[in-house]
């Protein structure tokens, strides 16, 4: 019987969800986003665990990378908007949607201890699994049309997202 | 190791993110927490490729960072636009579609 996870994978999983306590908790949008470059960094190191080399390097990239920083300069040019924000009250009501997020993680509880009773088996990886090569590999031939897609997909975005955020005449 | 341990992380992330979305009324924090929420099924994904030892699901990990990338141009695009006819961050005060 393997161990449940390995001091490494608990240190890494415990910071992942205190820093993403973090993201709601902090007042600042900007220590927010710092917790959030914490948690993606945890999670990178756990896809790394998860020998998923390849995916490891994406995230830290493309998110910490490129999302975050464009994230960032969006908090430096909001900075005068937070001086405002605390005189705004919530319309809802606090204690219903305490109430909802409470049932939904007890749902969520519940669905684990269901999937307590029944523990897949573990399989022998092949060699190469998640390195560059083996994943181009699938995302070529396996998955060509997906990957075709998903470039009309970012022209898209791309072209909504200077369409949306060009100044109104 | 085993993939509960994974699965439960992924749980926790995900609620938070939930949680994020219903309590804080910052649209850019509300932002961060529809990341938390991708982050956390790419966890998941990760996990059960690495537990098969089939890469389909490392494959759909790329393409939820792809939907991730262009999801952050078009909601800060939009957050940014809004942010300039109102002036505000909040979301309970953006009401022009409410007719």
């Amino acid at each position: 019987m393997f161990p449940f996870a390995t001091i490494a994978q608990w240190i890494l999983g415990i910071v992942l969800v205190l820093s993403s306590f973090g993201v709601i908790l902090l007042e600042k949008p900007i220590h927010a986003s710092l917790s959030f470059l914490l948690t993606l960094l945890m999670l990178a190191a756990l896809y790394l665990q998860l020998s998923a080399q390849f995916i490891a390097v994406m995230q830290v990239l493309v998110y910490a990378g490129a999302i975050l920083v464009i994230f960032m300069f969006v908090i430096v040019l909001f900075q005068d908007a937070y001086q405002q924000l605390s005189k705004f009250q919530p319309r809802s009501y606090k204690p219903f949607l305490i109430f909802a997020a409470i049932a939904f993680t007890g749902s969520l509880i519940f669905l684990g201890y269901q999937l307590r009773a029944h523990p897949p088996a573990q399989r022998a990886l092949p060699t190469g699994y998640g390195t560059v090569e083996s994943l181009g590999e699938a995302l070529y031939l396996d998955f060509f049309f997906p990957f075709e897609a998903v470039i009309f997909v970012f022209l898209i975005a791309l072209i909504g997202a200077v369409y949306i955020g060009r100044k109104a005449k | 190791m085993d993939i509960l341990f994974f699965i439960y992380i992924s749980m926790a992330m995900f609620a938070v993110g939930v949680i994020g979305v219903l309590v804080k009324r910052n649209a850019l924090i509300f932002f961060l927490s529809i990341e938390l929420m991708l982050n956390a099924a790419n966890l998941l994904f990760v996990a059960f490729a690495r537990q098969w030892g089939n890469e389909t699901g490392l494959v759909w990990v790329f393409f939820v960072l792809v939907v991730a990338a262009a999801e952050a141009a078009v909601g800060l695009a939009l957050i940014i636009n809004l942010f300039r006819s109102k002036q505000i961050v909040d979301v309970d005060q953006y009401n022009v579609l409410k007719g």
